[in-house]
């Protein structure tokens, strides 16, 4: 079965079918977020007092796990090249980092969760931390749909590496604006929940 | 963009990192803390998305959309806030 325009650009529209589908559902992702951080905006606003949230959460591991997104966004990119530029083996290293790195950041959120319930600090215990399992929780889910894509690419899926490089290539790339958007959220999220 | 380039926005993006957290140790008064932390946050998401994400030279048909995104995510957000004016305070 072919699927058109996965390689060949789309006269009316000028772009391959996943580049411009990638984005339309990067928007649809913005307004989820969007929502959350509006709910965030209004229930502080709206509180007569709110818990100062450097002291209840952890700066240190959020600026750790901001460098660890931020360094898997610089190797995803040089996934993308290597792909690009038809070398496998520095494709899977690239790869293989943003998977490594998207593991370091689940682990120090399962590390920062877990500090919170054995202190008895649940998401019901008040609106902040309500808001902070949820908006953390629900990245914490697109960083791990994120890494199942990225895994697929980097084992079964680079088998397209030899047959189509450059339809592979092209799934590398959205794949990356993906991740790259994921990253785009926590660059937010970081200040929000942890510093303001 | 060559390699070297996307490894300069990268080491952009750690400084910036950096100056975020920095900042909040001045503890400035809230609405400068709120404005300077997303003006911040709002140059490394520029960053990332015109550079990783490759939008800088994209098409009108991808900016369009974003643009309508941007639109209605700035109008849910007032909303929001609007329609609660007489219970928050700003």
């Amino acid at each position: 079965m072919h699927i058109p325009y996965t390689t060949d650009v789309r006269p009316d529209t000028g772009l391959t079918n996943p580049k411009l589908g990638i984005w339309l559902f990067l928007a649809s992702e913005v307004m989820l977020f969007g929502s959350l951080f509006s709910a965030y905006a209004l229930l502080r606003s709206g509180s007569t007092s709110w818990p100062d949230q450097s002291a209840v959460l952890s700066v240190p591991f959020a600026t750790l796990n901001t460098v660890i997104l931020i360094s898997s966004s610089i190797t995803m990119v040089l996934a993308w090249v290597a792909a690009k530029a038809g070398e496998l083996r520095r494709f899977r290293l690239f790869m293989g980092l943003t998977l490594v790195l998207g593991a370091a950041f689940m682990v120090v959120k399962a590390i920062e969760y877990n500090d919170k319930f054995s202190h008895g600090l649940l998401p019901s215990t008040d609106n902040f931390l309500g808001l902070y399992f949820t908006m953390t929780g629900v990245h914490a889910i697109h960083v791990l749909v994120g890494m199942v894509v990225n895994a697929y690419l980097l084992w079964p899926g680079s088998a397209m590496f030899r047959s189509d490089s450059v339809r592979f290539t092209n799934r590398v790339e959205i794949a990356g604006i993906y991740w790259h958007f994921v990253d785009v959220v926590w660059i937010f999220l970081f200040p929000v929940l942890y510093l303001l | 963009m060559h390699v070297r380039g996307y490894i300069g926005i990268f080491g952009a993006l750690l400084v910036l990192t950096l100056v975020t957290v920095g900042v909040s140790y001045l503890q400035l008064p809230t609405a400068p803390t709120i404005a300077l932390g997303l003006a911040i946050a709002t140059a490394k998401a520029t960053l990332v998305i015109l550079f990783f994400m490759h939008l800088k030279g994209e098409r009108p048909m991808v900016y369009w959309p974003l643009a309508l995104t941007m639109f209605l995510f700035a109008a849910l957000f007032v909303s929001i806030l609007w329609a609660e004016m007489d219970h928050i305070t700003l």
